[in-house]
């Protein structure tokens, strides 16, 4: 059984990535804070017995499973009111600070200069739209097996599908990243 | 160059290519404004209080079973054993008694208020306006059935 410190350090280590894997689905803050918050209840409610070396997987999936659920509930809202949805999405849709990037980034930047900080944050902006552009399940595989660090067998367990989608999945995504970076001269 | 290594090698590149993309992903998340990591840690100490309020009601019901297990005689599972049982039986069984007792006790009430309204009839002197009822002078011509 997890312990609360277990607990915790656990959510601490995961909720930045998970917060912005919602981001990439959702594309909303408020709404992937609300998924991340739903996925960590969840998992302390019910799964909060497991060993600690269970929940990632755990935590993934149920973070998998909060974001369908938001699309469900905004598929029959948009249905009822199509035309404030459709406001709303717009509003969000490039509301990308960079002075609010640049604040939160200074101080970890450390001897970079001003332009290189605007540089590096630009990049770093460009690559996250690039990744949340890519079709979903390519994304999540993606995410799951390079930046979560699943292996090819866990990241079909969180996914529901086979080793050999979720090694197709990948190849197509890092594929696809690589040819729009390049495409917007961008070299890692 | 076999085909075998011809795939190894692209598969190696684009793990590389894809560790890259991920460390710059990492490095995004340092740039989360503060608001938003605040937001984030609000969430996870709700979380961490409900996961608290989950481990205390799971060693609660724990509790209950293992005081089943414990003593054999502890039927509906509470710990204690029986005289526990018993303890927590009692007032049931005192209900159940006394409500028998109050409905006995109105029952006999209500024979013994019924046996004197007919005493009090019966003892009653006779009413004046019975003379004039044709049915009770017929009775006293015929005379009383002795």
């Amino acid at each position: 059984m997890a312990s609360d410190k277990e607990l915790s350090d656990f959510l601490k280590s995961v909720e930045k990535r998970a917060f912005k894997r919602a981001v990439y689905a959702v594309r909303n803050d408020d709404a992937a804070l609300d998924i991340v918050q739903d996925a960590m209840i969840r998992l302390s409610e019910k799964y909060a017995d497991r060993p600690a070396a269970e929940l990632p997987l755990i935590f993934q999936r149920i973070l998998s499973n909060a974001t369908m659920d938001w699309f469900r509930r905004e598929k029959v809202r948009s249905s009822v009111m199509q035309n404030m949805s459709e406001f709303v999405h717009g509003e969000d849709e490039g509301d990308f600070d960079l002075l609010e990037t640049l604040h939160a980034a200074e101080g970890t930047l450390g001897t970079e200069s001003a332009s290189d900080a605007v540089s590096r944050a630009q990049i770093l902006r460009r690559i996250e739209v690039e990744v949340a552009e890519l079709p979903g399940r390519q994304r999540e595989a993606f995410l799951l097996r390079y930046w979560e660090e699943f292996n090819v067998a866990e990241t079909a367990e969180v996914m529901g599908c086979s080793e050999g989608s979720v090694k197709t999945h990948c190849s197509r995504a890092v594929q696809a990243l690589a040819k729009a970076l390049r495409a917007k001269g961008i070299s890692l | 160059m076999t085909t075998q290594t011809l795939i190894s090698d692209s598969q190696v590149l684009q793990a590389r290519f894809a560790a890259r993309l991920a460390s710059s992903l990492t490095a995004s998340t340092a740039m989360l404004p503060n608001d938003i990591s605040e937001r984030l840690r609000v969430a996870r100490d709700q979380a961490l209080g409900r996961a608290r309020l989950a481990r205390q009601a799971q060693a609660a019901t724990a509790g209950s079973v293992l005081g089943v297990t414990r003593n054999g005689a502890a039927v509906l599972g509470h710990p204690g054993g029986w005289p526990r049982w018993v303890a927590s039986m009692m007032p049931l069984v005192l209900l159940l008694v006394g409500l028998l007792s109050i409905g006995q006790l109105a029952t006999h009430e209500q024979i013994l208020a019924a046996a004197e309204i007919d005493t009090l009839l019966l003892a009653d002197d006779l009413p004046p306006a019975a003379y004039s009822d044709p049915g009770f002078a017929e009775y006293l011509r015929s005379g009383p059935a002795l």
